[in-house]
């Protein structure tokens, strides 16, 4: 026992070393060849949380769901001004600035205001917007809220680490302030009665209001200063280079007032297309992408997971030598450890902190945290398999001159796997349901996609409907299969 | 002289503290039968275990064609028990598969035969244990003699010039004792070397070259039948006799 919490002890440590030397050395090689280096790849990757119309929110472009919105607008012309290509990249508003620090993203536009605390760890540009912050209410309740202060023993959201969630706590009193990660969930809280308002940035407020007859928008009158409330771009802390030649876009943007003139009507416009047809069978491709994705992720995991988890197995049973001994050690602390932290940390690591070493992207890095956690699970499976099937199969198989090996494949392995099956299958279903997880790096799966076709036509509920609906179909028709095959099996 | 195909020296085997072989020097010919008898918890299927080495011997030595089994690599003892056919009490068929598969798995995997060759000899064998019209039926649908006979042919499969049988009619229902034992007997009398760890007295008395008693640990009587069951030599031994033969 005691050999065993030493192990682990030291597994840590490595782990958190090794973790801590790889945040100095990016942080001190991002010295400044910042700009050469976006100009050599030719593209400016820019990450963005697409749920904040009309900044940016997803569209519906000619049958293709596009990222669009007035951000989107300043990052092309930044991008155009560099000469290079921009690419947008999703992920959950949270996540933006560790995607910066880690190399992700090269650059974040999200409405994101410019504060202190922020440009501790990340360089601004110059503003390029400049807002103010309205909250919105139900119709219904206009006569009973003003402005801020009117909340009082009354419950306000914003999105959480959003600049509106700190000020709202801040700045009222006798206020429950709730954060959500996605603006869609709280407009659904509201209407819910979940909560009373929500308070978001001005144009923000307006779009939701104009797309929704049950929703008004109230000042907020926040005291704020002029950086609470404006938008500035993000990149990585010392890029100066980068930094520098994003400014002169954003001086000009400013000076042309290209932000109201041209990209908040286009934006606009996208709104309106967006809100003509919100029946859920307009949106039929994006939860099509999302089964896709949902599939792709549960099947590889499952396969990967497999193989390692029968790997696992056998280490965790290896018996003899030091090498041996070395290995079943080894094993057992990673199934302790996978099995004893949460998958969403898994994924957030693998993502995130593998990121670091290697630039994967999001869908391959859900898919290698979902195998190893799920080869984890597997390996007790298997183990279980093995040791349910009676010695005398392995006796016999000796005594007829096999080797150890083979017997385990030919005559072990079979009989184990069918003895598990069951466990497997629940497994293989039990992932369809958990590989929802990876929407928070952005995989465009199922529950990502439900999210963006919330925030696309302003329904709360029948999105979720959808998908609870496919998910089951998916599931059940997995059980259904998983059970024909278990009969197939069957010969006793 | 003809030389021993199995030599044991000085053998023992303790499972913790429980000494269960103590000293056992014996050996067996080439076209031998030998039986081993004695009471329950004897040491008689671990001594039957040490010769292929499922069970490995705390000291002495097993020799099997003049290599000693103990000294080998994995590899080597692999080679050597293709030669030890073994039938198990509970025939440790494999559930998964049919006869016909059980018979072919480890000439394929282990020999490297092609599989119309496996599958002619596993219908040859099958023939030869009178069960060539089960051999597409799974384990399960089989009757203990017809499973034990199958687990007979499926060691016979490697082609082996010794056949360990470890209690072979002990699971079985009285009336399908006689057909395992036929079978055994057959092979007997083809000239297969066969050690048979049983409580048939009568096939101990019809088809052995020799009896071993066993008891304590030690090979107590080392004798043909017919001395043996008519004139055992130690108390052991009559006590034994005198306590079945009733």
């Amino acid at each position: 026992m005691k050999k065993r919490l030493v192990l682990f002890l030291a597994l840590m440590l490595t782990l958190v070393m090794g973790v801590s030397t790889l945040t100095t050395t990016t942080a001190s090689a991002a010295s400044d060849n910042s700009l050469a280096k976006v100009q050599k790849k030719g593209t400016l990757v820019m990450g963005t949380s697409p749920d904040y119309p009309p900044y940016e929110f997803q569209a519906t472009v000619h049958g293709k769901t596009k990222i669009v919105g007035m951000d989107v607008a300043v990052g092309q012309k930044i991008a155009k001004d560099l000469g290079v290509k921009l690419v947008v990249k999703s992920m959950s508003f949270d996540s933006l600035l560790v995607a910066l620090q880690t190399g992700k993203v090269d650059m974040v536009i999200s409405g994101m205001n410019p504060t202190p605390a922020r440009r501790k760890n990340v360089s601004f540009t110059h503003t390029y917007y400049q807002g103010g912050y309205s909250i919105v209410i139900n119709k219904s309740d206009k006569g009973i809220y003003k402005d801020k202060d009117s909340f009082v023993g009354k419950t306000i959201g914003a999105q959480t680490g959003s600049t509106m969630y700190n000020e709202s706590k801040k700045q009222t009193s006798g206020t429950t302030v709730k954060g959500m990660t996605s603006v869609s969930d709280l407009i659904l809280a509201l209407q819910s009665h979940k909560i009373q308002g929500v308070a978001m940035e001005k144009p923000s407020a307006q779009a939701y209001v104009a797309n929704n007859k049950e929703l008004a928008a109230i000042p907020s009158n926040f005291d704020l200063s002029a950086s609470d409330t404006s938008a500035a771009a993000a990149f990585a802390k010392g890029s100066t280079s980068l930094v520098q030649a994003a400014n002169k876009s954003v001086d000009q943007i400013k000076r042309q007032n290209l932000v109201n003139k041209t990209y908040l009507p286009a934006a606009g416009k996208y709104l309106k297309t967006n809100t003509v047809n919100t029946s859920m069978l307009h949106y039929w491709k994006a939860f099509l992408t999302g089964v896709e994705y949902t599939l792709i992720i549960t099947v590889c995991s499952v396969f990967f997971g497999f193989i390692l988890g029968v790997l696992l197995s056998l280490a965790r049973m290896a018996r003899g030598g030091v090498f041996k001994t070395a290995l079943r050690w080894l094993a057992t602390a990673y199934v302790e450890f996978i099995r004893g932290t949460p998958m969403m940390v898994q994924v957030m690591f693998v993502y995130f902190g593998l990121g670091l070493i290697v630039n994967l992207p999001a869908l391959a890095s859900g898919i290698i945290a979902i195998s190893l956690n799920s080869g984890a699970y597997i390996a007790e499976y298997i183990r279980g398999g093995i040791n349910s099937v009676d010695d005398g199969q392995t006796e016999a198989a000796r005594s007829l001159g096999m080797s150890s090996g083979t017997t385990m494949r030919y005559v072990v392995l079979p009989q184990a796997l069918k003895n598990i099956w069951p466990s497997l299958g629940n497994e293989f279903i039990t992932l369809i349901k958990d590989s929802s997880i990876v929407s928070i790096i952005g995989v465009s799966e199922l529950i990502f996609q439900s999210n963006i076709v919330r925030s696309d036509t302003y329904r709360g509920v029948a999105p979720i409907a959808v998908i609870m609906v496919i998910y089951f179909v998916l599931t059940f028709t997995a059980s259904r299969l998983l059970n024909y095959f278990e009969r197939k099996m069957q010969h006793d | 002289m003809t030389k021993p195909i199995i030599e044991v020296k000085n053998l023992a085997k303790s499972f913790g503290d429980n000494q269960v072989l103590k000293d056992i020097t014996e050996q067996v010919n080439p076209g031998q039968v030998i039986v081993v008898i004695g009471p329950s918890g004897g040491g008689k299927s671990t001594f039957l275990r040490c010769l292929n080495l499922l069970e490995h011997p705390t000291s002495g030595e097993v020799d099997f064609a003049g290599e000693n089994l103990t000294t080998l690599d994995d590899k080597r003892v692999n080679e050597l028990r293709e030669q030890m056919g073994m039938v198990f009490q509970g025939f440790n068929l494999f559930p998964n598969m049919t006869v016909l598969e059980n018979i072919k798995l480890a000439p394929m995997k282990v020999k490297h035969v092609d599989d119309a060759a496996a599958t002619k000899q596993a219908h040859e064998l099958l023939k030869q244990v009178n069960l060539d019209d089960h051999a597409d039926a799974f384990p399960t649908s089989l009757s203990g003699g017809q499973a034990q006979r199958v687990a007979i042919a499926r060691a016979l499969a490697m082609d082996p010039q010794v056949m360990l049988f470890d209690e072979p009619t002990s699971a079985l229902d009285p009336e399908m004792v006689g057909e395992v034992l036929n079978v055994m007997q057959e092979l007997a009398k083809q000239g297969m070397t066969m050690v048979v760890v049983t409580h048939e007295m009568g096939f101990a008395k019809s088809v052995a070259d020799r009896v071993w008693f066993m008891a304590d640990g030690y090979v107590q009587e080392n004798n043909t039948p017919d001395e043996f069951f008519s004139n055992p030599q130690t108390d052991r031994a009559k006590d034994f006799l005198s306590k079945i033969l009733m």
